[in-house]
């Protein structure tokens, strides 16, 4: 038996060997494109801590799915390449590398988190590969000005801005609170909120970070309470925006709760939260009443039936490429790189999506600006509280 | 013949000429793929030699010096972010930034040496888990270190010529892990590493035989630092982005997992280790696309599991190869090599 | 004053939790003188299969609390049978990578099972009300974590202590050959004692859940920190290993409240490697040489 093994293995070994490097092939005329395909790729986060998120990327591939049912653009399919790529910005750049290099693809959909994406946006803006659609809100995709890069997400920061504006001068609070994460991601927030709160010459009663390994926040709740702050605004992970709920309630802590639009699944955090989410205040960037959103979860069951999670995470997945899909149908039958940007610099006011008012210029390719608050009610139904709020101009 | 009638013998670099020729074959090999393979491959092979260094480093201390560390990642971390920095903030070129990045790591490498003496096998282990986890959180969080978004590297320039292009990065991370190779084989002959050896075997002999346990202890841990803080630079330039979230526990489980898999003790079992785990690591993502096993798993998904969950097969084959390691196969892959070695040697008896 | 007592409320309730992890981790050391770094993925399974039974099969809480246990029991045997006792003699690393890949396979497992997202387990003790004496929340969440981690590491003490199998396990530990010279069935032993400290770790992660909510990652943070808490206290010590856990959610909680909130998470870390440095078989134990 062991001589046996020993021989198989050495043959498997060389196998392996030899079957791994490929040899690069021919050329397309543009990266990507053929006569009746175009490839997209995405990465996202389908195992790991961040996994919740992998539901974006899957949502994107029932929208293709879903396209190329009713033909494809102008003749052709899209097809859709997903990566895994754990939230790690090491494994994000491989799968840049691998995009751009061995598969070929014409452009990048979405792609979930901010450090991920900054490992690779230089790579992807040097090879011209459009990106379409971050699934962040950060600043790093439109500055400094890219001309490849098309952001969607409302920013972190005029998020903030906007919902601590709320808080103040409709809802009346005097101390307002910030929870975040400390990251990139927490911190966008907590800069537009100290934005707002300084040119109305007031400050945050405090700050309150926590890591995102963190699962004990009893100290943060704590340190929230002393503060004596009316109103606490949370730019967490869902996980820790029921634990905070739950501990606060614990220690008798009880202010007003706001929330980012990374929190926006208010079905899913009222049941989390068992129920303590009623009452939250958060902003959307997807109207889930939308019609759009009904024909989107017709096609999940028939291209994706055993996706479980089909919230907002999943719907998000479509939103942020709904501009891409329109700017290719623009371009028309030649498709290149810069005919596809020229195309989506065409999208003025475009309100043919989930989102609303996507407009690029030549100058500035941030898409959205606009976000719609609304509220947790009893048994997790979600009212509107605000119409569609455009910054800085927003009220 | 392995009979050696003289020391020269004993401590020469290639034992046999075969092994020479071989060698020099496999760098002729790795000399000329920048011309035959595309830019991803080499992409990947620049992983690979990183992991490898890692490999190496990691071996020295825990295959020849019978040591144990899961904390290998803080010196990773501090490895790159020291040659970032120190390019970035303080502008020195990076022919220096290198050994400098090098020579902090090793300084770590020493400090953490120092508490260790007293320990030895799971409290060890235990000790340098949270020196990793540790370093990794404290990085993560001051605004020095560009906090939790990380710095930007630069690109590497070795007098003027800048390393931008695919080949050009291959082949300086190639010839350094070269070198550090040959350094490393050359080094486990000379006296420093027959008392790294003699450490592992039996410290309480090595002692009375006059060998200085604590000097060696905390010598093996300053090289193997070394090695990797290089490869924690390397890798920054390879990533173009240093960002502490990427320094994370796993990290340093799969360094582990890649000498034992890959052979204690052994340079070639470093290697073919690092070469191994780094290949499956990209190829696994996708197994979905393999030709029988993936539509096959994803069939099982679909009835039993979800199919959403389907990348985490990921963990499950990483797991199941390093307890099939240690059960089956405790010398790892060298040890496998070995065995199929003497098994052709004898062929046909 | 009362942010000082409440920290120290808060303190105690993840130090009880954090000595539950410390005592099933303990056991394991105990007898096979491995840290099982496994030991999180083992209760977050049993934690995923007793939220499985309650919201897809609708059994009450104490049922699948009951049953859960038992699945632990098996689990815990079902893995030393499996992963450790092929193993010819292994060193100590290769006891440690053999645990790591365990952890790995569970996590996979778990993550491909039932997927990445936030799931609430119910308990039939409440996370918010409980009794206030003096203006200071103490919920009952909290109290019943504390009470049953008291009441586990007494039982599990008086267990090592007084009763056969426990001074069989502590005599596999110390000589394995003459326990199996004495007539002691060590194999069985050992398969016990796996079981043994899944069944705690389960019961770690049914009190951690309802906190901190269910998903694969929930118990990587409560493990490092339970591995924390039974160093400083002495991983060869039970009683001292739950102390251990004590101290250090106190020690966490302080830190946070008054000194700072960000590096919160290196204290835990900091603690170790300090300990090691200064009395490394921990702070409850008595330091035995080894001879030649």
């Amino acid at each position: 038996m062991r001589k046996g093994f020993v021989i198989s293995v050495s043959i498997i070994c060389l196998g392996l060997l030899a079957g791994s490097f490929s040899v690069v092939g021919a050329a397309d005329k543009v990266r990507g494109v053929t006569d009746t395909e175009i490839v997209i790729g995405q990465w996202g986060p389908q195992t790991g801590p961040a996994a919740l998120w992998g539901a974006v990327a899957r949502g994107t591939g029932v929208l293709f799915d879903m396209i190329n049912e009713e033909g494809g653009i102008h003749g052709r399919k899209i097809k859709y390449v997903l990566r895994d790529d754990a939230y790690q910005p090491a494994k994000t750049k491989a799968i840049g590398k691998e995009f751009v290099e061995q598969i070929g693809v014409f452009g990048v959909a979405s792609g979930v988190g901010t450090s991920p994406g900054m490992a690779v946006r230089d790579y992807l803006v040097e090879n011209k590969v459009p990106w379409v659609g971050p699934a962040t809100g950060s600043q790093h995709w439109t500055v400094p000005f890219q001309k490849y890069i098309f952001a969607i997400y409302p920013r972190y920061v005029d998020e903030a801005f906007v919902l601590s504006q709320y808080a103040v001068e409709k809802l009346g609070k005097k101390k307002i609170a910030f929870f975040y994460q400390n990251d990139d991601y927490g911190k966008e927030g907590l800069d537009g909120a100290k934005k707002y709160l300084e040119k109305k010459g007031l400050k945050l009663a405090a700050e309150v970070p926590v890591e995102v390994t963190d699962t004990d926040l009893k100290s943060h709740a704590l340190k929230l309470k002393e503060s004596g702050a009316d109103a606490v605004i949370m730019w967490v992970l869902p996980k820790h925006a029921a634990i905070i709920l739950g501990q606060s309630k614990a220690a008798g802590f009880q202010p007003q709760w706001i929330a980012s639009s990374t929190l926006s699944d208010a079905a899913l955090m009222y049941t989390v939260t068992k129920g303590l989410w009623e009452g939250v205040i958060y902003a959307n960037f997807l109207d889930m009443d939308s019609p759009l959103v009904k024909k989107y979860l017709e096609a999940q069951k028939k291209f994706a039936p055993n996706e479980k999670n089909t919230g907002v995470f999943f719907i998000a997945g479509f939103m942020f490429v709904e501009p891409m899909v329109e700017g290719l149908r623009r371009a028309g039958k030649d498709l290149t790189p810069e005919t596809f940007v020229k195309a989506m610099e065409t999208i003025k006011n475009w309100n043919d999506w989930l989102g609303h008012d996507c407009t690029f210029t030549p100058q500035d390719h941030q898409g959205m600006k606009s976000i719609f608050l609304s509220k947790c009610g009893p048994e997790g139904k979600v009212e509107k509280i605000s119409d569609w709020l455009t910054y800085p101009e927003a009220k | 013949m392995d009979m050696k009638r003289h020391y020269y013998e004993d401590v020469r670099l290639f034992k046999t000429n075969t092994a020479l020729a071989l060698t020099v074959l496999f760098l002729a090999v790795l000399a000329s793929l920048p011309f035959l393979v595309g830019d991803y491959a080499l992409y990947v092979l620049n992983l690979i030699a990183i992991h490898s260094i890692v490999a190496i480093g990691l071996n020295i201390l825990v295959g020849c010096t019978g040591q144990i560390s899961l904390g290998h990642a803080g010196f990773f971390a501090i490895g790159a972010y020291s040659c970032v920095l120190l390019m970035v903030k303080a502008g020195l070129p990076f022919v220096i930034a290198l050994p400098a990045a090098g020579l902090i790591a090793a300084l770590f490498g020493f400090l953490l040496g120092l508490p260790s003496l007293r320990l030895e096998g799971p409290y060890l282990a235990i000790a340098t888990l949270g020196f990793g986890m540790a370093v990794t959180q404290i990085i993560g969080h001051s605004d020095f270190t560009g906090g939790h978004m990380g710095i930007h590297a630069p690109r590497m320039s070795i007098a003027g010529v800048v390393a931008d292009t695919g080949p050009r990065q291959y082949a300086v991370i190639m010839v350094v892990a070269v070198a550090l190779g040959l350094c490393a084989v050359s080094l486990m002959k000379t006296r420093v590493g027959r008392a790294f050896v003699a450490v592992r075997d039996s410290e309480i002999a090595a002692e009375a035989m006059g060998i200085n346990i604590s000097w060696f202890k905390t010598l093996s841990f300053a090289v193997s630092a070394f090695y990797t803080g290089v490869a924690g630079a390397l890798m920054a330039f390879a990533l173009e982005h240093v960002s502490a979230g990427s320094f994370n526990l796993i990290l340093s489980i799969t360094f582990l997992a890649m000498i034992i898999v890959g052979g204690l003790g052994s340079v070639m079992g470093s290697i073919l280790g690092a070469a191994l785990l780094t290949y499956l690591q990209l190829k696994l993502q996708i197994i979905q696309e393999a030709p029988w096993i993936g539509p096959f798993l994803l069939e099982i998904s679909k009835r039993y599991f979800t199919t959403e969950g389907l990348p985490n097969i990921q963990s499950i084959v990483f797991g199941a190869i390093m307890i099939a390691i240690v059960v089956f196969e405790p010398l790892g892959m060298h040890g496998i090599y070995l065995r199929c070695k003497r098994y052709w040697r004898m062929w046909p008896f | 004053m009362n942010l000082f007592f409440d920290l120290v409320i808060g303190g105690l309730s993840i130090g009880a939790c954090y000595a539950l992890v410390a005592l099933a981790m303990v056991i394991i050391y105990k007898t096979s003188e491995v840290p099982n770094f496994a030991q999180g993925e083992m209760a977050m399974i049993s934690t995923f299969v007793a939220f499985t039974l309650m919201s897809d099969y609708g059994v009450g809480f104490w049922a699948a609390a009951g049953i859960t246990l038992l699945f632990a029991l098996a689990l815990g045997i079902v893995l030393e049978v499996a992963f450790l006792r092929p193993a010819k003699d292994p060193s100590i690393l290769g006891l440690i990578v053999i645990t790591l890949g365990a952890e790995m396979i569970l996590y996979g497992l778990a993550g491909w099972k039932w997927g990445a997202n936030q799931n609430p387990f119910p308990v039939p003790f409440s996370e918010y009300s409980g009794i206030s004496p003096g203006g200071i929340m103490i919920t009952e969440i909290n109290l019943w974590t504390f009470v049953t981690s008291l009441v586990l590491m007494l039982l599990l003490f008086l267990f090592f202590r007084f009763t056969k199998l426990g001074v069989a396990m502590k005599a596999v530990q110390q000589n394995h050959f003459a326990a199996k010279a004495m007539g002691i069935p060590t194999r069985r032993v050992l398969s016990f004692t796996w079981g043994l400290s899944s069944v705690t770790g389960a019961v770690a992660g049914m009190l951690i859940a309802p906190i901190s909510t269910l998903d694969p990652n929930m118990m990587l943070d409560p493990m490092m920190k339970g591995f924390a808490g039974a160093v400083l206290g002495g991983m060869t010590s039970l009683p001292g290993a739950a102390l251990g856990g004590y101290l250090l959610g106190l020690v966490e909680n302080f830190f946070g409240g008054y000194v700072s909130l960000e590096f919160k998470s290196v204290v835990a870390f900091g603690v170790i490697v300090l300990i090691l440095c200064v009395k490394p078989s921990g702070l409850f134990v008595r330091h035995f040489e080894r001879k030649v």
